[in-house]
């Protein structure tokens, strides 16, 4: 069904573009065998299927000219850890806490230095709006942050959402609707 | 937000479905902003025969057995482990034969060792082996290679390359694994890297993801993903610079890099100065603090061509090579900022 939007003033909401997902859960287990059998190819699918929610996790906790190189660094450490998981159907839970934990390394790092800005122009024209709206996402509770990212920046359904993290549907669905509400709140304060 | 918009709006946070209230698109809109394409995935085939440890199999297949005792006996283990780790630091790694016979000082490894503090492992043309650098990640070490284990301690890692290849992959904070060569330092910001010193000292840094710093007698380079840099022992570390630059701009550099009493160099700088790409910023920014002064001001300009100067800092303060303004403009470049070169490294990376 297609939905007319009449926003008034406001600029057309951009369309969300979804990755090909549809890669069945049994597939997608075989592909993480594989890569830790060393299968190059099956890493490369892995991390398109699991990229995104991974940056999505990095976001809502480093500065954004962080989150692209912690992405790789948080997949080579899963590719040279990946044998030792044991179920790999628990795969996204498990890369998405190693991302948890390299991004808690990272501000570990960084807490007795003196930093710039959290987010700071970095050559492209991010409206401060934007980074109004990204800091208090940034201060929702983990579950809501990750998913609303993992949504609206990263462009997943919430079908893909729970692929993804293995939370059920409705947990997602829970965690969109008050993550928004709450979000909105913190706006209007 | 009336009760009508809701359903609605959850539809359109869900899977995009519906018609979204005016602030929730709002919302969506700016945080769609933000998307990018993911990185590039990451190169693995210069890992792609690295595992996890053996010892960490055997611990996990033992484990699964003897769960229970473990558990009644843990609290004794922890207070014996405990007391030993604060009174005992690990000296040596684990090395894995991967090809051939590789030696630790004379020794063959048939197929698992350890080398200590101050061994040196050597394989030869038909052999490789892999280290475990502590916890922190690994180390394939190629054919026809020397390494020695120069110290290991908490959170402190060093190796020297001899002569050879070796290929690393590390997931410590910055600053925790360095490799000596003979003409520079290494230093692992958390990355993937392959460093090949021949044996006349001369070497080349070519970094997959992360950072690695390159050092020498204070003449210092930031070596991106995708950047390789070479170190000579007379000159040191040289201006970094991307792989899939043409051959002509890195061969171009690599004269500059030979120092000033090389015949061809003024040609050298006016090649690369006016056939850098807007992602070579990196490279001009290096360049800057290398070439004399007088010949500044031409760097100045084709960096600021490239990646224009940043409010804030002016022409007078990067010929001066004020570090705050130098700074600057390495954070308008879009790469790591400089503060976090403050987080394993104190002074500014460009004094001599």
């Amino acid at each position: 069904m297609a939905h007319v939007l009449d926003l008034g003033a406001l600029e057309p909401v951009p369309v969300l573009s979804f990755p090909a997902g549809g890669r069945d859960a049994a597939a997608m287990a075989a592909d993480v065998r594989a890569v830790a059998e060393g299968d190059g190819d099956a890493f490369g699918r892995v991390y398109a299927a699991y990229g995104r929610m991974v940056r999505a996790i990095l976001l809502g906790r480093v500065p954004r000219r962080e989150v692209d190189d912690l992405t790789q660094e948080v997949f080579l450490t899963a590719y040279t850890r990946v044998r030792e998981l044991r179920d790999p159907a628990a795969f996204g839970g498990w890369i998405a806490a190693i991302a948890r934990n390299r991004a808690t390394d990272h501000l570990r790092q960084s807490r007795d230095h003196d930093e710039l800005p959290a987010e700071v122009p970095g050559g492209d024209a991010i409206e401060a709006d934007t980074l109004i709206v990204l800091d208090a996402v940034r201060r929702l509770p983990q579950a809501y942050r990750e998913t609303l990212l993992m949504r609206l920046v990263e462009g997943l359904s919430g079908a893909e959402i729970a692929d993804r993290t293995g939370l059920s549907p409705g947990s997602v669905r829970v965690n969109l609707h008050r993550g928004m509400k709450l979000l909105r709140e913190k706006l209007g304060q | 937000m009336t009760n009508d918009e809701r359903p609605t709006t959850d539809e359109y946070l869900w899977d995009g479905s519906g018609a979204p209230d005016p602030e929730t698109a709002r919302i969506a809109r700016l945080l769609g902003g933000l998307r990018t394409p993911l990185p590039p995935v990451p190169d693995v085939t210069r890992i792609a025969r690295l595992k996890p440890s053996r010892s960490s199999d055997r611990a996990y297949r033992g484990i699964r057995f003897i769960a229970p005792t473990l558990a009644a006996a843990a609290a004794i283990v922890l207070m014996i482990a405990a007391t030993w780790r604060a009174t005992q630091t690990p000296r040596s790694w684990e090395v894995e034969r991967l090809a051939g016979r590789p030696q630790i000082e004379s020794t063959p490894i048939a197929h698992t060792a350890r080398i200590s503090v101050g061994e040196t492992l050597v394989t030869d043309a038909a052999s490789r082996a892999r280290l475990d650098v502590s916890t922190i990640g690994q180390v394939v070490v190629d054919n026809d290679t020397r390494v020695r284990l120069v110290d290991t301690r908490r959170a402190h890692h060093k190796l020297a390359l001899v002569s050879g290849t070796l290929h690393a992959f590390i997931t410590a904070p910055p600053g925790q694994f360095v490799v000596d060569t003979p003409s520079s330092t290494v230093t692992d910001l958390g990355c993937v890297y392959t460093l090949h010193v021949d044996e006349d000292g001369t070497g080349l840094l070519s970094v997959t993801a992360g950072w690695v710093a390159f050092e020498y007698r204070g003449r210092e380079s930031f070596v991106p993903a995708g950047a390789s840099s070479r170190t000579d022992p007379e000159n040191g570390p040289g201006t970094p610079r991307y792989d899939d630059a043409d051959e002509a701009f890195r061969n171009a550099l690599d004269l500059l890099d030979s120092g000033d009493n090389v015949k061809g160099t003024f040609g050298a700088r006016a090649f690369v100065l006016a056939h850098a790409r807007p992602k070579d910023a990196m490279t001009l920014w290096h360049l800057i603090s290398r070439v004399r002064e007088s010949e500044r001001g031409e760097v100045i300009d084709a960096l600021a061509a490239r990646a224009p100067m940043p409010a804030g800092v002016t022409r007078e303060a990067v010929m001066r090579l004020d570090h705050s303004a130098l700074d600057q403009w390495w954070d308008s470049l879009g790469l790591r900022d400089a503060t976090w070169w403050r987080k394993w490294k104190g002074r500014y990376p460009l004094d001599r």
